[in-house]
């Protein structure tokens, strides 16, 4: 099968999984960057406890392969009489593994700020919350554009893992499979699909750059 | 409470505090207190245990043992109790600590506004006016890293200013600078001693120190070796520790 025939055939299945990806992206991403602070308020607060879950879970998140966390998930989570459907086990799937590494992100932002301007925030009487949410929230996020627009780029690649299950519309990974099953895309088939994830993928590293350039904190 | 114990009780008091810092005995047996208007100059050579006294007094240093009183009240040990003690205390620290994400106004108005409850436009007020009196009202829409380290330190003053407190600790607020930025944060301190503020000044500028002080405290090892008038340390040191510390700062 010629390209042109590939895309007259399948030219609408293609925009559609593009779509897909680019919707399951934007919402792991989403919960990803809640869950993210979250669990990096965890790791910073006083409570021994609290910073032991914290770290447990980026460890436990940050070193399961993808496709063995997705069998976990739509497999064991029944048990557990919590059934979902496929996509938003997927999406389940990324966001566990994508906020460990977004807590990671934080974390080094939030080793950026320095241990002196906490000390000055506690001293003109700035409770932990407020230290928090007017100090060092604000400058983790700020000095965490870069790597989290590389989070980004790997979230949408991690959305991949909805090729493993049987969804409906399928994702851009997915779609490939399908069509190489029908008929004989080959390589071709896949470079398609290869064009919407770098092009995404651009389109993300030029704006991360651009909101980073705009943000940075001067030190 | 009557007028007169009012005046009597120290606005900081420091009662056989101890600390350690793992095997190292870094405070021992601390005993100080500090008068309402009162200037304190504490001196030593490094190590021997100042800037960590001077961190009790807020607890951003915990102690092991003893007691630390703010105009007679214990230091609760944690939580909001602590964060309002801290907001009436203010502090100055060597290496400025402004918040770098925010603009000179915003490092200004950040207590008064969270802590205080007061309203955007009188904190602001009141910040440009502080701002002035220091000197650098022009900077106020800057951020941190666009001033020089004197500027910097001077809004770290006017930022404990704002919060109305009841007495000032500076730690070294002079060591970090650039030699030629030094006199502007000490100016600015002593225009503060003179209009009454309760200071506690952890220096090496013997020059402010005999200029500004109502009482040298000399710490060396930990301990609070010697304490008297500027004239009579400087001049007459009553321990051969002193006299050391004294000679070995002397004559350059």
């Amino acid at each position: 099968m010629g390209l042109v025939e590939l895309l007259s055939t399948y030219g609408q299945d293609y925009a559609t999984a593009l779509f897909t990806t680019w919707w399951m992206t934007a919402v792991s991403f989403a919960v990803v960057m809640v869950l993210s602070v979250g669990i990096t308020v965890l790791r910073v607060c006083p409570l021994r406890p609290l910073r032991a879950v914290g770290d447990l879970y980026v460890q436990v998140f940050r070193n399961i392969p993808g496709v063995a966390l997705l069998i976990i998930v739509v497999y064991a989570l029944p048990n557990l009489r919590v059934v979902l459907d496929y996509r938003t086990c997927v999406i389940v799937t990324t966001v566990l593994m994508g906020s460990a590494f977004g807590s990671e992100n934080f974390m080094s932002g939030i080793n950026t700020i320095g241990v002196g301007q906490i000390e000055a925030a506690r001293s003109i009487g700035l409770r932990f919350s407020q230290i928090m949410s007017r100090i060092v929230i604000p400058q983790a996020l700020r000095s965490a554009v870069l790597p989290m627009t590389n989070l980004l780029i790997a979230v949408m690649l991690t959305t991949s893992l909805g090729s493993q299950v049987p969804l409906s519309p399928q994702e851009l990974t997915g779609i490939v499979s399908y069509i190489n099953t029908r008929a004989t895309g080959g390589i071709l088939a896949f470079l398609i699909a290869a064009l919407g994830y770098v092009g995404t993928a651009a389109v993300i590293g030029l704006v991360g750059n651009r909101i980073d350039r705009k943000v940075r904190i001067l030190r | 409470m009557t007028q007169h114990t009012e005046q009597d009780t120290p606005v900081i008091e420091l009662r056989h505090v101890d600390k350690h810092f793992g095997d190292l005995h870094v405070l021992r047996d601390i005993n100080l207190s500090v008068a309402r208007g009162e200037v304190l100059v504490v001196i030593g050579p490094s190590g021997s245990g100042k800037s960590t006294m001077c961190r009790t007094i807020n607890r951003l240093e915990t102690i092991d043992s003893g007691e630390v009183l703010i105009e007679g009240v214990p230091l609760p040990e944690e939580g909001r109790e602590l964060a309002a003690m801290r907001a009436e205390l203010g502090m100055v620290f060597q290496s400025f600590n402004l918040f770098a994400h925010k603009t000179i106004l915003e490092n200004v108005t950040l207590g008064p506004i969270e802590v205080l409850g007061q309203d955007r436009a009188s904190a602001e007020k009141t910040a440009r006016e502080l701002l002035a009196r220091v000197g650098v009202a022009e900077q106020a829409d800057k951020v941190p890293a666009q001033l020089s380290g004197g500027q910097q330190q001077r809004v770290a003053i006017a930022r404990s200013l704002a919060m109305r407190p009841k007495a000032m600790m500076f730690d070294e607020p002079t060591s970090a600078l650039d030699p030629e930025m030094i006199n502007e944060v000490l100016d600015v301190m002593v225009e503060l001693a003179r209009g009454g503020m309760t200071m506690v000044v952890v220096t090496h500028e013997m020059g402010f120190a005999r200029r500004v002080a109502d009482r040298v405290v000399f710490m060396a090892d930990g301990r609070i070796v010697e304490e008297g008038t500027p004239d009579e340390f400087f001049d007459h040191p009553k321990t051969d520790r002193a006299r050391e510390f004294l000679d070995s700062i002397k004559g350059h």
